[in-house]
């Protein structure tokens, strides 16, 4: 037994820690906040000179072949921020169901070019029937010539307007089965909108009747593209961890600092309680999230541990942030004091990769409730 | 990382051994109870005789050094040995047992060499049960209220008061204590720890009807008990750490009682509860009903993430590291969803998990009994909102200095 990390995951720790202090205090976070479109041109060429869009693929495919847990983390610290972009859509969901569902000559074309930063892949799954268990897709391919054309609206993107490429989940040629069709993002008839609102990265995608050739599909893909979006789930966990850790740094040095009635806050006990919640949250996120990270590396079957960890996170960035308004009162919801940007972020990739209900829904099955 | 409690050839080796040895040592006479109040001074008894067999070889409290009867093992091997006893229904130690488990750490951190050499091999080779007395009816959460005197007179103290909701069914060898050695003394510097041989005159035993005791399972003392003190002269060489300093002493057994430790032995009743609910009676299964799965769902979740404090607590403490508020954090975890996942019981499974009728209670009313005491399970080791307090304290939240946990070794 040993919960430390070890030397390679210290260093990573190290260089991603300096990176969100250097390269994302609070001002940068704000503006790339206020302006999504400056994302790209402040992150990215950074994050792929440091080697973070290889390290979930493997050494064959211009990768660093990391472990899961190594690419935790890195999202564990680049949640602090909260640091927003495509990195995780791109070089580890992406790159997983390139990894798990596409074929040896579509991996050779793509993940060298992922794994590189050049360039942006996003999952466009869901839409208007909103849900990540592949029910209620109406995109769809139909033959045209040797390739095909594809339609649909698909909405709440994560990433999608970062992206040079989009995994599309489509229905091609009738066939029940979803398939996966990569589009090139700035291709004739794809219009990608981002999303206002108290949202963070999402869009909506329209793609009407956009030109695709027949080696940009993953025929059948749902099956593989499952298993990849389940094992690396707790990757996304991790950045939740992240952010709750951050979260409650932020409020226990308000609550040392912010005097009322003539003292800290911090000494009164109701105070104490919310920052108390806030720490139970943080760490059962931290340790459902590290033993799924565990179960995978090491070759265990982790599909009950992913389900505990998505479902306890994703429930406690959201309270996490509660609590945080609930110790900063009006001060937490000043746009410039940054605890918003977490809020925003708690709400948005709440039901990312599926929400608690949903694995909660698959737990019932692992732990043989019901059949199947 | 690796949260494995087993992970290399060598802890493999140790296992198959402890195995074996357990085997051997655990009579086939050997009955379970889902209540320890219902076990018999003959169970009592032959669970003291594989302490004795345990502590022979080191492994009744194998974290303790080897030169007083430990064995000095690994935090790993520590766990193959919780985890082995726990795979045939006991605990480590197999009793209720405040000797080691509490006061062992105790007198190895503030003991003098003499303390270490005639109280912890007893203790450590099973040759002796000890209690801890510790609350009274007018200091609970706040312990350092006590009254209990201890009057120095010569080479004895001379003890009076009254103790409550302490000790066991079947007695004790010996009882360590915190007593008011100054009663004009300063709060906090007033009190001292002192170790009394249970046998002396003017002590009297009165057994309580509690709810449940709220201890671990496979371990449950059965009763609790009254323990009134009447001139009770105490040799004032069983005082350990100093007189008048009995609140630091303190800090070192209640660091390990508000679960600094970690309890790696699950509560089984949660598993049993949900094997319960997939059983089939009459084509039809608990489980059958959406609303009562997505609460079991609930209910597993909750457990899980117990789980994994009580295995973080157990790596901290076994590996000597610097710890602050994860034993309040776990203790107070265990407490609330213990309560919580309780309530989840009655609510999927109705007045099944409240019976324990020979005819209708699932696995021999261990549900039942889950029932009472993870409610009574709320005061033990300091109440809900004292660990709240504790938690506060390590982690800085009312002050500048963030206080620091207590030393285990």
């Amino acid at each position: 037994m040993d919960l430390s990390l070890n030397d390679t995951q210290q260093l990573i720790q190290d260089s991603a820690k300096d990176f969100v202090r250097g390269a994302c205090g609070r001002d940068v976070l704000l503006k790339l906040d206020r302006d999504p479109a400056l994302v790209m041109s402040t992150l990215w060429k950074p994050m792929s000179e440091l080697g973070w869009t290889g390290m979930a693929i493997p050494e064959q495919y211009g990768g660093t072949g990391n472990s899961l847990t190594d690419v935790a983390v890195l999202f564990e610290e680049l949640g602090c921020g909260p640091v927003p972009g495509p990195l995780f859509s791109s070089a580890v969901l992406c790159a997983r169901i390139v990894l798990e569902a596409a074929s040896d000559a579509q991996k050779k074309a793509w993940l060298p070019k992922i794994a590189g930063g050049e360039r942006v892949f996003a999952l466009a799954l869901t839409e208007q029937h909103y849900n990540w268990s592949g029910n209620g897709i109406r995109s769809y391919a139909k033959r045209d010539g040797s390739g095909y054309t594809l339609s649909g609206t698909k909405v709440f993107v994560h990433d999608a307007l970062y992206a040079t490429d989009l995994l599309v989940a489509a229905r091609v040629d009738g066939a029940a089965q979803i398939s996966l069709v990569r589009v090139d993002a700035k291709a004739a008839g794809v219009a990608v909108r981002a999303l206002d609102g108290f949202i963070n990265g999402l869009s909506e995608v329209v793609l009407n009747n956009v030109k695709v050739a027949a080696d940009d599909v993953i025929a059948n893909a749902w099956g593989p593209a499952e298993r990849a979006m389940l094992a690396v789930t707790p990757v996304l966990c991790a950045y939740k961890v992240g952010s709750c850790k951050a979260v409650f740094d932020m409020s226990l040095t308000y609550a040392r600092d912010r005097t009322q009635f003539g003292q800290i806050i911090g000494r009164f006990a109701r105070v104490q309680d919310h920052l108390i919640h806030l720490v139970n949250y943080l760490d059962s996120a931290r340790w459902t999230t590290y033993e799924a990270l565990w179960k995978l590396d090491s070759g265990m079957d982790a599909a009950s541990s992913c389900h505990v960890a998505k479902s306890v996170t994703s429930e406690s960035y959201m309270r996490a942030c509660d609590y945080a308004h609930e110790v900063h009162a009006g001060i937490g919801v000043s746009r410039e004091y940054g605890l918003t940007l977490h809020t925003k972020m708690s709400r948005s990739l709440y039901h990312c990769l599926g929400a608690p209900k949903l694995h909660r829904k698959k737990l019932e099955s692992v732990l043989g409730l019901v059949a199947g | 990382m690796n949260f494995a409690i087993e992970d290399s050839a060598e802890q493999g080796t140790f296992r198959k051994e402890a195995r074996a040895f357990i085997e051997e040592i655990v009579p086939s006479t050997l009955e379970h109870m889902a209540d320890p109040v219902d076990m018999s001074y003959e169970q009592y008894q032959i669970r003291r005789d594989i302490g004795r067999a345990l502590g022979e070889r080191g492994w009744l409290y194998p974290s303790m050094p080897k030169e007083y009867g430990g064995g000095d093992l690994s935090a790993e091997n520590v766990a193959i040995l919780h985890d082995e006893m726990t795979r045939i229904g006991l605990a480590l130690p197999p009793y209720y047992d405040a000797g080691g488990r509490m006061g062992a750490p105790t007198i190895l951190v503030w003991g003098t060499d003499e303390h270490k050499k005639r109280f912890l091999p007893p203790i450590c080779k099973g040759l002796v049960r000890t209690w801890q007395l510790l609350s009274e009816p007018g200091a609970g959460s706040d312990l350092a209220g006590i009254k209990t005197t201890a009057i120095r007179d010569g080479n004895h103290y001379v003890v009076n008061g009254q103790k409550m909701y302490v000790g066991s069914s079947h007695g004790a060898d010996q009882s360590w204590t915190i007593v008011v050695t100054d009663p004009k003394g300063e709060r906090h510097k007033n009190l001292s720890w002192l170790m009394i041989p249970m046998d002396l005159p003017g002590i009297t035993v009165t057994p309580m009807d509690l709810l449940a005791t709220g201890g671990e399972g496979g371990s449950g003392c059965g009763v609790k008990n009254a323990v009134f003190f009447d001139n009770v002269r105490v040799p004032a060489d069983n005082l350990v750490g100093g007189e008048n300093n009995g609140w630091k002493v303190a800090t070192t057994h209640l660091e390990v009682e508000h679960g600094g430790m970690g309890r790696l032995a699950d509560r089984r009743a949660i598993t049993d509860f949900i094997n319960v609910c997939k059983e089939k009676h009459d084509g039809w299964a608990i489980a059958d009903d959406p609303d009562a799965r997505e609460e079991i769902v609930n209910l597993y979740i909750e457990s899980e993430i117990t789980k994994l404090f009580a295995l973080r607590n157990h790596w901290l403490s076994h590996t000597n590291q610097p710890r602050s508020y994860e034993g309040s954090q776990y203790s107070l975890r265990r407490k609330l969803s213990g309560l919580d996942i309780g309530e989840k019981m009655v609510r999927i499974a109705g007045p099944l998990v409240l019976t324990k009728d020979k005819r209708w209670a699932p696995v021999n009313g261990a549900i039942e009994y889950f029932q009472r005491d993870s409610i009574t399970a709320l005061h033990p080791g300091a109440t809900t909102d004292i660990q709240r307090v504790i938690m506060a304290r390590r982690l800085g939240i009312g002050g500048r200095e963030k206080e620091k946990a207590a030393n285990l070794r």
